[in-house]
């Protein structure tokens, strides 16, 4: 009996690897999206910022998630310089509206202002989310399979589609094998595609709410030396989550 | 002026007594501007003092206020004159009262402190109410707005905060995308009461909004000084406008845009008292104020950020209550503008304006103006640093090329601005 039961499980065990083998490049990048784009997510962090002289700036906000990404909403808390400024992004970031407390005014943004520097940091608005911009925006391509930060990873390059406005060319993505969590993103400038520009590295990752979640980010910018590290003091998954969050009047609340 | 130390004082001791839910900051600006006009540099210095505090008493009420101590130093009386073109000047002269002459077209900087914003919000499922002194922010324009009747723009700074207004405002969201807002500002007769009704809505990538407004308008005359309460006679008019603005996106570039159509209604009894004003100066009767009757004004502008981080943007802006010749600027023309009455002095002019963050706390910027109604221009450098976490540092240049008698000439001066804002 033992016999057979460890021979089921030798042949569970091989039949799993074997289909984890047999993925394709856009079957994992669809469980990245998945996983990265759940149906709410809550989010408070603090964003520090370590410029090329040394000097630290620290930043806090809140964000908020719905429709799987589809919308999102950025406040900052901290420091009073910033507090109070919002940032709305629907449709996948292609409708940006910003507001200034100081003025009281809400401005429409055109989609380039997702190549701005969130704050000066090293991260842009592009960056902090955008739906379905991995699966929509880019083809993959399932590159050799390599170990990164102690993790086995598939490693998945993404190009980028003729006419999307990413501004990426293309990305490289180490995806965590047991989880589908891009623990390593490489970004690659926007006309050459060659010049690496930027790293984005997932640390301490623990499983919140089931979904694993990486609770430090490192960004590090290899043309300006520089670099910003997230890091979310609280996250909150799939909880209800009502739609007048993200319209113009909550945003100026 | 001392209850006043003492009222600004009482007011700051008291906030905390209001509860744990007061949030209180704010900044402190102090700031240097210098300018070299003919011969002479001028020095005149500022310090701001803004203290917000903010209440939330429960989800749906909530409370909002800005109390400024703004102090000024070296030259804070300033001749408006010497900002004028000698043929403009010499529209008018001093006073002569009792054997004293004296200059009545000086600006003078005194110490203020006042609450600038002072209101009352009321959140509901279907509408928002905001009652009391608050700021109004219309249309999309980055340096004009022909549809808000309300501010007017610092072309030099125009992202500054504008004050606050005493209004009622009503926000009723129809759906996530549209919007209705309408505003009521009291007056000094309820016959000339501001209004405002604005349909907000959204097609594609595409914010738009219809506005109407009725708002009371006074133009100054500036040759008509009544001498005891040292004022210039003003003409009310009310100004009617419909208007409308947008806001999206056109083949990658951010563009927007606004026009209003004004109409000014003047009553009879209001003109009759103009003309018997006008008949006791020295000019008689005979050269009233030309204004118009019914104009538009509609700005456009286009704007795209690189992959370099650096940002572009441009806007155009005409003006028919303004004129297209220079040589047509009278007196009042310039009175006006610098009244804020009247949103320029040229017809037709241009801003541009390209940024670039040079390190990650320092932010590099020139932008331009110039107008094809007189083909005079300015060009005003800006550099802004985070020297600390809460510590930004300005610097704004302001350099003025126009030919003598233009919108944007030469003896306005050169000079520059240094200003420091700590926040807290």
């Amino acid at each position: 009996m033992k016999k057979i039961i460890w021979g089921l499980a030798i042949l569970l065990f091989a039949f799993s690897s074997v289909q984890a083998q047999s993925l394709t490049a856009e079957e994992i990048i669809q469980k990245v999206n998945a996983l990265m784009n759940q149906k709410s997510v809550y989010a408070k962090a603090r964003m520090t910022i370590v410029t090329t002289s040394g000097k630290k700036r620290t930043f806090e906000y809140e964000s908020w998630s719905k429709d799987s990404g589809e919308k999102n909403l950025i406040r900052y808390t901290a420091p009073h310089r910033v507090k109070g400024q919002a940032i709305l992004m629907l449709n996948n970031a292609d409708d940006i509206w910003a507001y200034f407390p100081r003025t009281r005014r809400v401005r429409k943004l055109a989609s380039h202002a997702k190549k701005q520097k969130m704050q000066g940091s090293d991260f842009s608005y592009e960056d902090m989310g955008t739906g379905d911009a991995f699966v929509n925006d880019f083809t993959a391509e399932k590159l050799k399979d390599e170990k990164i930060e102690g993790f086995d990873c598939y490693k998945v390059e993404l190009t980028r589609k003729k006419g999307a406005d990413s501004q990426y060319s293309r990305l490289i993505c180490w995806v965590i094998k047991k989880n589908f969590f891009p623990v390593v993103i490489d970004y690659y400038d926007d006309k050459n595609p060659d010049i690496w520009v930027k790293r984005m590295v997932q640390k301490d990752i623990r499983e919140i709410d089931g979904i694993p979640t990486g609770l430090k980010i490192v960004m590090y910018n290899k043309n300006d030396n520089t670099q910003t590290e997230m890091e979310f003091l609280e996250v909150k998954y799939n909880f209800p989550l009502s739609d007048d969050m993200f319209s113009e009047r909550s945003l100026a609340k | 002026m001392k209850w006043r130390y003492l009222l600004f004082a009482l007011f700051l001791w008291t906030l905390p007594a209001l509860g744990q839910q007061v949030e209180i900051f704010g900044y402190f600006e102090p700031q240097f501007m210098g300018a070299k006009i003919g011969d002479e540099f001028y020095q005149l210095s500022s310090n701001k003092l803004r203290v917000d505090l903010q209440l939330r008493t429960s989800d749906r009420v909530s409370f909002g206020a800005n109390f400024d101590y703004i102090t000024y130093h070296g030259k804070t009386d300033w001749d408006l004159k010497l900002f004028m073109p000698e043929n403009v000047v010499n529209e008018v002269s001093d006073i002569n009262m009792f054997g004293y002459s004296f200059n009545p077209y000086h600006w003078e900087f005194s110490d203020r402190q006042f609450l600038d914003n002072a209101f009352v919000k009321f959140s509901f499922s279907k509408f928002d109410l905001t009652v009391g002194k608050q700021q109004i922010s219309l249309g999309t324009g980055y340096v004009w707005n022909p549809v808000d009747v309300f501010n007017r723009k610092d072309i030099v700074d125009p992202t500054y905060e504008q004050p606050g207004h005493n209004a009622i405002r009503l926000d009723i969201p129809i759906s996530s995308k549209w919007g209705i807002t309408s505003i009521y500002a009291p007056t000094d007769n309820w016959k000339a009461d501001d209004l405002l009704l604005k349909l907000k809505g959204n097609l594609g990538h595409f914010d738009f909004s219809i506005l109407g407004i009725q708002k009371q308008w006074k133009f100054t005359d500036a040759r008509i000084v009544d001498f005891i309460n040292q004022k210039f006679y003003q003409l009310p008019t009310r100004r009617q406008i419909l208007g409308f603005d947008f806001a999206g996106e056109l083949f990658g570039l951010g563009v927007w845009g606004e026009a209003a159509h004004n109409r000014l209604l003047i009553e009879n009894d209001d003109w009759l008292d103009y003309e018997k004003q006008l008949a006791m100066t020295s000019l008689g009767a005979s050269l009233p104020m030309s204004l118009e009757r019914n104009f538009w004004e509609w700005v456009v502008g286009a704007d795209y950020t690189f992959d370099s981080q650096t940002y572009v943007m441009a806007e155009f802006y005409q003006n028919y209550f303004a004129k297209d010749d220079y040589n047509d600027y009278r007196f009042n023309d310039w009175m006006q503008y610098y009244m804020a009455e009247t949103k320029t002095l040229s017809r037709d002019q241009c801003y541009t304006m390209i940024q670039h963050p040079v390190t990650d706390l320092l932010s590099a910027s020139i932008s331009g103006i110039y107008s094809f109604s007189d083909e005079s221009s300015a060009v005003f450098p800006m550099i802004v640093y985070n020297l600390f976490e809460d510590v930004d540092l300005t610097f704004i240049g302001n350099f003025y090329l126009g030919k003598e008698g233009t919108a944007y000439a030469k003896n306005l001066g050169n000079g520059f601005m240094a200003r420091a804002k700590v926040y807290f």
